[in-house]
C-alpha cells in the first residue's frame, strides 16, 4: 500500500513537472516594440573669410562647397528616419548681413529640401550669433532621404572686397529613428 | 533590433540558467551524482545509463528580468516596461542556458572496492552578460546623453558546444573519507567567445571649438575568438552542418583536458560534509580557428567645408569619402587564425549535512531501509555552496536542502536556494530505484511552475539507470 502511494506521489509529481506552463502573459506584444533612439551628430562646420569670396574674383558675391552625404540615403536611414533637427549656429564679424543656403540634391541636382538662414551682421569686435534650428517632420522627412549631398551657399549682398572678417559655422542634427518590424 | 530582443526573451521560454544541479547534488542513488562529485559514496556494483536518456538536462534564465516582467498582460505599454528594465538591469546581470544530454554511462565495482566509471555526454552553455551602456544607446540614442561614456567593453558574451569523454574512479579509501577523480577529454564542436573588450564612447562638447561636439571613440578593442563555425557557413544543408558537427563530436574537433575533483567526508555518524571541483581543465583551439579583433580610436566633428575656388568643371572635394575613409583607417581590423586556449567554467561544490531519522544498518535482519553500508540514517539536512567561474567572475548559490529515503525505492530532496537569479529557489529531487530500474527527476524554481513566465531562472533534469546492486 506504501509503494503504490509513493508510485501515485511520483507519478503525479511527474505530470506537473511536465505540464508547468506560461501565463498571463502576451507575446503579440512583440509586435509594439519600438525602438525610438535620437542620435545626435555634428554636422557641418566652417570658417569662411573674404578670401574665400575674393578668390574667385573682383566683387564675388557667392561662394558654394559641396559636400556627399550618403547618410542621408541608406537604407536604414530611409526605412527608420521619422524626425531630424537641425541646428544651426552662424557666428558673424563681417559688417554685413550673409544669407546661407543648404540645398539637399539628389544624385540628379534635383533640389528635395532646402534652408535658407539670414546670418546677421557683426563686428570684428563684436562677432554676431544667429542660431537657427530647422525641424523637418515625418511629412517632408521623406525628401531629405533622397539627398545625397549637401550644397552650401553663402551669399553677400554686396562685396567683401574690403572687408575683414569671418563667419564661423557650426552645425548638428539630431535624428530620430522609429525601429519597428 | 526587434527581432534580437524577442529572441532573447523567448530563449528563456525554451531553454530552461545556471549549471548548478543544486538538487541532483548528493542525491547518492543516481550515478549522475558521481558527475557532480566523483568522490561521492557509491552503495552499487554496478551501473548504467539507458542511452540518451540516462541524463537530461536543461537550464536556462537571467539573473535580473523574466519574462512576465516583460510579456504580462498590463495597461502599461511593453516598450515602458522594456526601458524600466534596462535601467534597472547592471552590466553583471547575465542571460545563460545550459544543456546537457547523457550519450552514455556506466560504472562497475572491482574486487578491490573501486568504482570505476565512465561516459559520453553532450553539452552547450551559453552567457550573455547585459551590456547596459549599449542597450541605453540602442533604446535611447546619444542625444540625451552629452557626457555619458558608454563602455565597450561591457560586450562580454561566450557559448560552447562540445562532448564530453570521461572516466573515474571512486574509492573509499577508509570508514570516514570517499575519494574521487574522474579524466575528462573535451571534444569542442563550436565555440565563440568576446570577453576581452574594452572602449569607450563618448559626446562632448567640443574642446577645440571646430564644431559643436567632440564624438569620441577611446581605445576601442573588440576581441571574438571563434571556433569550428567559419566552416560551418561553407556547408550548404542542414544534414551537412549536423554530419559536420557529429564528426566533430567523436575527437573530430579542437579537443581539450580537464579533470573533477571530489570527496565526502563522514564526519561522525551524524554529520557528513563534501566538496568537489568540476571542469579544472582547457580547451586548446586549433582548427577551424577564425579570431577578430578591432581596435582603434577616432575622434568625429563633422565635416569641415573649405569652399576651395574651384573652376568650371571642377568637382567639389570628397569631404565625405574621405571621412569614411579615415574612420576605417582609425579602426584596424584583423582576422587572426593563431590556436588559442580556452578555460573551463570551474564549478565548485561543497556540502555539510546533519543525518538524523530512523536508524538503519546493513543488517539484513534489520528492519530497515537498505541504504548502503555508508548511511546510517534515512534523513538529512544540510547545506550546500556551489560556484561557477565566469568572464566577470564567480556566480554562488547557497542551497538548504532536506532529504528523505521513505522506502526503499522512493527518496526525495527538497531545496531552497539562493543565487544570482532568486533568493527563494524552491527545488525538489524524486528519486525510485524499482527493480534495478532507476529513475529521477529533478527540478527548481517550483514556486513559479504554475507560470513559469514569472521564474527568472528554471531548471529540469530527469534520467533513467539500471543500478545492480549484489546485496539486493
Amino acid at each position: 500500500m506504501k509503494k503504490k502511494s509513493h508510485l501515485i506521489f511520483l507519478f503525479t509529481a511527474v505530470i506537473l513537472l511536465f505540464t508547468a506552463c506560461v501565463k498571463d502573459t502576451d507575446f503579440d506584444q512583440s509586435d509594439d516594440i519600438l525602438l525610438t533612439p535620437a542620435i545626435v551628430l555634428d554636422f557641418l562646420f566652417f570658417n569662411l573669410g573674404s578670401e574665400n569670396f575674393t578668390d574667385i574674383g573682383v566683387n564675388n558675391l557667392v561662394v558654394s562647397d559641396t559636400t556627399f552625404f550618403d547618410l542621408l540615403i541608406e537604407d536604414f536611414t530611409i526605412d527608420n528616419l521619422i524626425k531630424a533637427d537641425f541646428y544651426f549656429k552662424n557666428t558673424n564679424s563681417f559688417s554685413i548681413q550673409l544669407n546661407t543656403q543648404y540645398q539637399f540634391l539628389d544624385e540628379n541636382n534635383d533640389v528635395y529640401y532646402e534652408i535658407i538662414i539670414p546670418v546677421n551682421s557683426g563686428s570684428l569686435s563684436n562677432p554676431v550669433i544667429t542660431e537657427h534650428i530647422e525641424i523637418i517632420e515625418e511629412g517632408t522627412i521623406v525628401n531629405l532621404t533622397k539627398a545625397d549631398k549637401v550644397v552650401v551657399n553663402v551669399i553677400a549682398p554686396s562685396s567683401l572686397d574690403n572687408l575683414d572678417g569671418i563667419l564661423n559655422l557650426q552645425s548638428k542634427t539630431i535624428y530620430y529613428l522609429s525601429l519597428e518590424q | 533590433m526587434k527581432y534580437l530582443i524577442t529572441c532573447v526573451f523567448m530563449f528563456w521560454i525554451v531553454s530552461l540558467l545556471s549549471q548548478n544541479k543544486e538538487v541532483l547534488y548528493g542525491l547518492e542513488e543516481t550515478p549522475q551524482a558521481m558527475l557532480l562529485n566523483p568522490g561521492s559514496r557509491i552503495s552499487y556494483e554496478y551501473h548504467f545509463g539507458v542511452p540518451l536518456l540516462s541524463h537530461i538536462h536543461v537550464n536556462g534564465g537571467s539573473s535580473g528580468v523574466s519574462v512576465y516582467d516583460i510579456f504580462q498582460e498590463s495597461s502599461l505599454d511593453i516598450n515602458t516596461r522594456i526601458s524600466n528594465k534596462i535601467f534597472e538591469l547592471e552590466n553583471t546581470d547575465f542571460f545563460t542556458a545550459t544543456q546537457q544530454l547523457e550519450i552514455l554511462n556506466f560504472g562497475w565495482k572491482n574486487k578491490k572496492n573501486y568504482y570505476f566509471s565512465g561516459g559520453i555526454y553532450q553539452e552547450f552553455d551559453f552567457i550573455l552578460y547585459f551590456p547596459k551602456d549599449l542597450a541605453i544607446l540602442a533604446w535611447e540614442g546619444n542625444a540625451n546623453y552629452i557626457g555619458k561614456e558608454f563602455n565597450l567593453g561591457e560586450i562580454n558574451v561566450s557559448g560552447d558546444l562540445l562532448t564530453v569523454y570521461h572516466f573515474g574512479v571512486n574509492k573509499k579509501i577508509n570508514k570516514k573519507i570517499t575519494v574521487g577523480v574522474r579524466a575528462k577529454l573535451y571534444s569542442s564542436m563550436l565555440s565563440f567567445s568576446s570577453t576581452s573588450n574594452s572602449g569607450t564612447f563618448v559626446t562632448i562638447p567640443s574642446e577645440s571649438g571646430d564644431n559643436i561636439y567632440d564624438h569620441i571613440v577611446s581605445n576601442a578593442t573588440i576581441n571574438v575568438n571563434t571556433s569550428g563555425i567559419t566552416s560551418l557557413s561553407d556547408l550548404d544543408t542542414r544534414t551537412q552542418v549536423i554530419n559536420k558537427l557529429l564528426g566533430r563530436s567523436f575527437f573530430g574537433g579542437n579537443l581539450g583536458i580537464g579533470v573533477d575533483l571530489g570527496a565526502t567526508y563522514e564526519i561522525n555518524e551524524k554529520w557528513t560534509a563534501s566538496a568537489s571541483i568540476l571542469d579544472l581543465g582547457a580547451i586548446f583551439h586549433k582548427k577551424n580557428i577564425e579570431s577578430y579583433q578591432v581596435s582603434g580610436e577616432y575622434n568625429l566633428d563633422g565635416i569641415e567645408l573649405l569652399f576651395p575656388p574651384l573652376g568650371n568643371g571642377d568637382s567639389s572635394l570628397p569631404y565625405y569619402e574621405d571621412l569614411i575613409d579615415d574612420i576605417g583607417a582609425a579602426f584596424t581590423i584583423d582576422t587572426i587564425y593563431n590556436s588559442y586556449i580556452q578555460m573551463r567554467p570551474v564549478k565548485m561544490y561543497a556540502s555539510v549535512k546533519y543525518n538524523f531519522g530512523q536508524a538503519i544498518g546493513g543488517d539484513k535482519t534489520c528492519n530497515c531501509l537498505k541504504m548502503g553500508e555508508n548511511q546510517k540514517y534515512n534523513q538529512s539536512i544540510g547545506f550546500q555552496y556551489f560556484s561557477i567561474i565566469r568572464p566577470k567572475g564567480p556566480q554562488i548559490a547557497a542551497t538548504l536542502f532536506y532529504y528523505h529515503r521513505l522506502s526503499d525505492y522512493f527518496s526525495v530532496k527538497a531545496t531552497y536556494t539562493a543565487d544570482s537569479y532568486s533568493y527563494s529557489n524552491v527545488g525538489l529531487g524524486l528519486i525510485t530505484n524499482i527493480k534495478m530500474v532507476n529513475f529521477y527527476i529533478v527540478a527548481d524554481n517550483l514556486q513559479w511552475y504554475s507560470n513559469l513566465a514569472k521564474a527568472k531562472s528554471v531548471s529540469l533534469q530527469f534520467g533513467f539507470n539500471i543500478i545492480i546492486d549484489k546485496n539486493e
